[in-house]
């Protein structure tokens, strides 16, 4: 009977949410774990790499926030204007980041500061390669599926959970194209998560409107990304860890 | 064999494609996906995937009557999945079709038990894996105690039912098997292993049907399955532990003998470490201190003081950095230390535990050169001395960290200290006076030892409201000291311009015993309001209060009964501070303004009594008030462009010592009193510091300066008499003030290879200083100036090479004949060299020159350190080491300063050329190759 219930209590709030369920905005939280991110540097012996988890383990996460707006046909993900726990007051330039998307043009308009210039990166877009796995688990009240992708530049395996129920191709970060809402993203292992705390769904347009000026270097995502490739082999080379200036 | 399977698998696709050569090349693919009930399961998530790498080839969503379809793809093997929340994922291979549809009809999907869901996947938040029929549950989600079997773990278990004997069910089903990692465990009884394993060791619990073993023997399928449970071993259970044991013998009769072991696992980490040597080395260096206190290590900056600028005294927060390698480069010391750490941390708790122990003697010989300038002239004292002393320290410390829940954090800390110290110095000062002539000759025997002993705690308490960056925090401390000391002073001065005999000769013993007992309580409080998004209110309060009692009892050496009552005393001195502070801060997208200002008080109150228990003979009772502004502006007008600017009035208690009205002769020329009617300090500070940083080619540039201005300040006021003894007594003075600038900058010349980093300083300092009641102010103009290049041709060679240059002018008012430079520059070269596999070669060069015009001092001290090391064994765990320190014998510790009314340079000998021979085991193994930027990440 209890059973019966629940199920019929889940079809209810699975078939009212359904309508409204295609736009809104997702509350991302962005933590990153220090030593597991410099962990994944090559050029660090095992000894180096175990000293570090030693005297910074349990102590080196660092959380921001990020906002994912969606509609049925685009995406923009942000950074928010929220503050961590030990901000206390004081809130530091916020560097220009914004990834557009839109799926029914098939584009890309991301706005990224790095490396002291701001850049748009305008192209169609690419799906990313995924690999959808049979793992179950809930974020944020949606259970989500898990697949997986890889970035070569970044040398990260990228594990995403997709909403069952949100029918959008949007996701954090740069990346998208599943058949679900992406709701949590783990970089390497968790040495960066990204994982959403609260969806919204409400009218959005205003915050999906392109930037109105945009002002920066026009390249394609393939600049970008060899750009992004040099400047890590560089660093690497240099044994300087290359994620302490661009985002991971 | 694989590369067969490959082969034949590829044949075998050839062939099938050949056999459906009259396939379309573009299908539809179409279906209906329905529940076990038949009844329609509309916008389930249909996908197509890559069977060989499960790659997401195409996606779509089932209509509201659950009928999807792929239209216009690829005639090629499918993997389809169908998700819909609340049923397991459904998975159906599809060859290629020989039709142009492919209609698979309807498709029944299974629900998953509600139970299971809402508790694994919402309750525990853990990932319910599925792989076809297995389901698979995290087992670091359900907690059970330390110590409990996977029988306990397994009665958390939704879906799992185990009885009182250890019997099994799974979704209702007797558990016939289980196994470890796919294998078998004690035979085939389910409960050897459940009643066996620890908890602690699984990570994954995987439970589905398996094939009878009937079955699996004869290879037919009877059809009939068994309920069975896997249990997957974590992989290496995150536990470790490191260590490494270093022993050197050399020439000269050095030695070293240092070692360190730590075991860990994700929540306890325990350490050991231990030191002995004769070759300087007080303590250990950073990057093994950093081993020993694991995720400690960083945790002495809690702060409990409150509010803008320095609040009256900095917490004193003890620990046990006394461990840590702090040798001046003076004498020749012998060391002994060591030392156990346990930290526990947990989400929650943070717990660190620590006793240490070292012992360093020092055995000193040095050379002292002082001029000192009067109103009407100036006087030399050439000194020389030869210390021997020792010191020893015993210290626990343990700190907490509790997060008591989300909003509520308590940090406590304390640490208890015991140490003894003694030392013996012999000093021959002769005072040459204005004429070149030997004034005085003084020949001091002075020996001391001490006892103390120190417990300090202090707790802090935050707790965040709901409402966001509204914060409370609250802190408490105290320190209670005591130390108990003799000090034994014998002199025998020669005063050679005296006419009457009986002054020709003059000599002191005096045993002095002295007894300090200090209690200081410390509070504050905290309190951040949130007025808007873009302003906040901090308003503070620190009380401090400081107690202290010094009795110093003075008696001539010989006759021990015989009490100097003038050099006797007895007395307390109390400073109280209170501050209360409020201010502004205003931020916006990297501008943050802060405009506060403080209230504060001193009470100081002094009490002096010929002796313990006597009668009280002056009382002095102040207060002081003072209202200080604070201000402080950064900007971050781009991407790694920091402007700051601060002021603020700084208002500091004078130093306890500086207040005791207590006559230090432990050198009769040279006579020191403290002044109880000392004021605080006031000073304005100004400072500016702009950086930048080109992320894109790494180039650096900073600037810094920094101005302060003195009220108040306390100065050692002199008064030097016609035999050269010099008294000097601490007072108020105002007009001090100094400025230093520095600018620094770094970049690359060639990347990757070649980096230059240069640096400019400049120092000016003002000091105004009454001798013999004349105002002389001592005007000092220092300049510096450094460039260093880092060069890593290869990987297998690294240079580095510098060089600076540093001029101090310094010119004193009351005498400016004696207006003097003093030089000091330097040059380095250090090479690093792999020049055969594992083996290296590395040597630094340091040159040092010493001028002094006035002196007519010059000085260069060339030293050169070589050394080749060779890695060994498995792993490269052992490394030998041959090197060379000092090879010219040159090293000699030289110190010049001027400052006041005199200069001064000091020589001291220290210890040189020596050859040794070391080997060092580490269990994890030395890096085998070079490292470019030291322990940077």
């Amino acid at each position: 009977m209890k059973k019966i219930f629940l199920l019929a209590l889940l079809y209810i709030a699975y078939f009212t949410s359904f309508g409204q369920n295609n736009e809104g905005v997702v509350y991302f939280t962005r933590t990153t774990y220090w030593t597991k991110l410099n962990s994944t540097l090559t050029y660090l012996s095992k000894q180096e790499k175990e000293r570090m988890s030693y005297m910074f383990g349990g102590k080196d996460d660092w959380a921001n926030y990020t906002l994912l707006y969606f509609n049925d046909n685009e995406s923009k993900y942000v950074n928010s204007e929220e503050k961590n726990d030990e901000s206390e007051g004081y809130a530091w330039r916020k560097e220009a980041y914004s990834i557009g998307r839109n799926f029914t043009k098939n584009t890309m308009t991301d706005v990224i500061e790095m490396l002291g210039k701001t850049y748009i990166v305008e192209d169609s877009l690419k799906l990313p390669e995924w690999k959808i796995l049979n793992d179950l688990k809930e974020v944020a009240g949606h259970i989500c599926m898990k697949a997986q992708v890889e970035d070569p530049i970044k040398s990260q395996k990228i594990t995403a959970w997709f909403a069952q129920d949100i029918p959008s191709q949007a996701g954090p970060e740069r990346l998208w194209g599943l058949p679900g809402m992406i709701l949590e993203l783990d970089i390497n292992d968790g040495a960066v998560t990204v994982v959403a705390s609260k969806i919204e769904f409400k009218k959005v347009d205003k915050e999906l409107e392109p930037p109105k000026k945009l002002k920066g270097k026009k390249i394609t995502d393939a600049e970008y990304q060899g750009m992004i490739d040099k400047f890590i082999k560089e660093k690497i080379k240099e044994e300087i860890n290359p994620f302490w200036v661009i985002r991971y | 064999m694989n590369r067969i399977l490959v082969l034949l698998s590829v044949l075998l696709l050839l062939a099938i494609t050949q056999l459906y050569a009259q396939n379309p090349t573009r299908i539809s693919i179409k279906g209906i996906v329905q529940d076990t009930n038949s009844a329609v399961l509309a916008d389930a998530t249909v996908m197509l995937l890559s069977p060989s790498d499960s790659s997401l080839v195409n996606f779509g969503n089932a209509n509201e009557k659950g009928v999807f379809e792929f239209r216009n793809v690829k005639n090629i093997p499918y993997l389809l999945k169908i998700s819909y929340v609340g049923f397991l994922p459904y998975q159906q291979h599809l060859t290629p079709s020989p039709t142009a549809i492919n209609d698979l009809g309807f498709i029944k999907i299974k629900p998953i038990s509600q139970e299971l869901l809402e508790i694994v996947v919402k309750t525990a938040k853990a990932p319910l894996s599925i792989k076809g029929d297995t389901i698979e549950y995290n087992a670091a989600s359900f907690k059970v105690p330390p110590g409990s079997t996977v029988e306990d773990l397994l009665r958390k278990l939704p879906g799992i039912e185990v009885d009182g004997s250890g019997n099994i069910k799974a979704q209702g089903n007797d558990v016939k098997k289980v196994t470890v990692d796919g294998k078998t465990f004690f035979g085939d009884d389910p409960k050897a292993a459940t009643k066996n394993l620890g908890a602690e060791t699984i990570s994954k619990i995987q439970v589905f049907n398996r094939k009878s073993d009937q079955a699996t023997i004869t290879g037919v399928d009877d059809g009939s399955k068994e309920k069975t449970i896997n249990l997957e071993l974590k992989e290496n259970f995150k536990k470790g532990e490191f260590g490494k044991i270093t022993g050197a013998v050399g020439t000269s009769d050095r030695g070293v003998l240092r070692g360190n072991y730590n075991r860990f696992n994700k929540k306890e980490q325990f350490s050991v470490i231990g030191y002995a040597n004769n070759i300087n080395e007080t303590g250990v260096n950073w990057s093994d201190y950093g081993e020993f206190k694991g995720n400690n290590t960083f945790s002495s900056f809690d702060n409990g003081d409150f509010g803008f600028g320095s609040g009256g005294d900095a917490f004193f927060i003890g620990g046990d950095d006394d461990l840590l390698s702090s040798f001046n480069g003076k004498g020749f010391t012998n060391n002994l230390g060591g030392g156990v750490n346990y930290n526990y941390t947990n989400d929650k708790t943070k717990l660190s535990t620590s006793y240490v122990y070292n012992q360093t003697k020092l055995n000193l010989d040095q050379n002292q050169n002082k001029r000192t300038f009067l109103q009407n002239g100036s006087f030399s004292t050439l000194d020389t001395s030869s210390t021997v002393s020792f010191r020893a320290n015993h210290s626990i410390s343990g700190r907490w960290e509790q997060m008591l829940d989300s909003t509520n954090t308590l940090i406590t800390k304390a640490n208890l200290r015991f140490s003894n110290s003694n030392s013996a110095v012999g000093t021959r000062q002769e005072y040459i006076n204005n004429n070149d002539a030997l004034q005085n000759r003084i020949n001091l025997n002075n020996s001391s030892n001490l006892n103390a002993y120190n417990l300090n705690g202090t707790a802090i308490f935050r707790h965040k409201f709901k409402k966001t960056g509204r914060v409370f925090a609250a802190s408490s401390s105290f320190v209670r000291s005591t130390t108990d000391g003799t000090d034994n002073i014998r002199s025998l001065t020669q005063f050679f311009e005296a006419s009457n005999p009986n002054d020709q000769i003059r000599a002191i013993a005096q045993l002095n015993q002295n007894a300090n007992r200090t209690l200081t309580l410390k509070a504050g409080l905290n309190y951040l309001e949130p007025l808007s998004k873009r302003f906040f209110w901090e308003n503070f309060y620190n009380f401090s209060n400081n107690q202290q009692n010094v009795g110093r009892d003075a008696y001539n050496g010989l006759i021990e009964t015989q009490r100097y009552d003038s050099l006797s005393t007895y007395y307390e001195n109390q400073i109280t501070y209170n501050r209360f502070g409020t201010g502004l801060r205003f931020n916006k997208k990297g501008i943050n303004l802060s405009l506060g200002v403080a209230a504060l008080r001193y009470d100081l109150t002094g009490k002096v009594y010929p002796t313990e228990g006597g009668n009280l003979t002056t009382q002095i009772s102040k207060q002081y008030d003072a209202i200080v502004p604070n201000f402080t502006a950064t900007f971050n007008p781009q991407q790694s462009t920091y402007i700051r600017f601060g002021y603020g009035i700084n208002v500091n208690a004078p130093s306890i010592s500086a207040l005791q009205p207590v006559i230090q002769n432990t050198n009769p020329f040279y006579i020191t009193e403290g002044n109880q009617n000392l004021n605080p300090t006031k000073s304005h500070d100004v400072n500016l510091s702009i950086s930048r940083f080109n992320q894109s080619n790494f180039t650096s540039i900073n600037l810094w300066m920094n101005y302060n201005y003195y009220l108040n300040q306390v100065v050692y006021n002199q008064t030097v008499d016609a035999n050269l003894v010099t008294r000097t007594r601490p007072e108020n003075m105002s007009g001090a003030e100094s400025f230093r600038t520095n600018l620094y900058s770094s970049f690359p010349i060639i990347k990757t290879k070649w980096t230059t980093n240069l640096s400019v300083n400049y120092n000016l300092s003002n000091t105004p200083t009454l001798v013999n009641s004349v105002l002389n102010t001592t005007n000092s103009n220092a300049y510096s100036a450094n460039i260093g290049f880092s060069i890593t041709p290869s990987d297998k060679i690294f240079v580095t090479l510098g060089g600076n240059y540093s001029i101090n002018n310094i010119k004193y008012s009351i005498e400016t004949r004696q207006n003097q430079n003093i030089i000091s520059k330097g040059l380095n070269i250090d090479a690093k060299w792999s020049f055969i596999k594992k083996t290296f070669l590395e040597s630094s060069f340091n040159y040092t020159g010493y001028e002094n015009d006035r002196f007519n001092f010059s000085q260069n001290i060339p030293i050169l350190n070589i050394s080749v090391r060779r890695l060994l064994m498995k792993d490269n765990r052992l490394e030998a080491r041959l090197a060379a320190f000092d090879v010219f014998n040159k090293r000699q510790a030289i110190t010049q300063t001027g400052s006041q009314n005199f200069v001064t340079y000091q020589q001291a000998f220290t210890l040189a050329r020596y050859f040794m021979l070391s080997l060092t085991y580490n269990v994890r193994g030395h890096d085998a190759k070079l490292k470019k930027n030291g322990n940077m990440f």
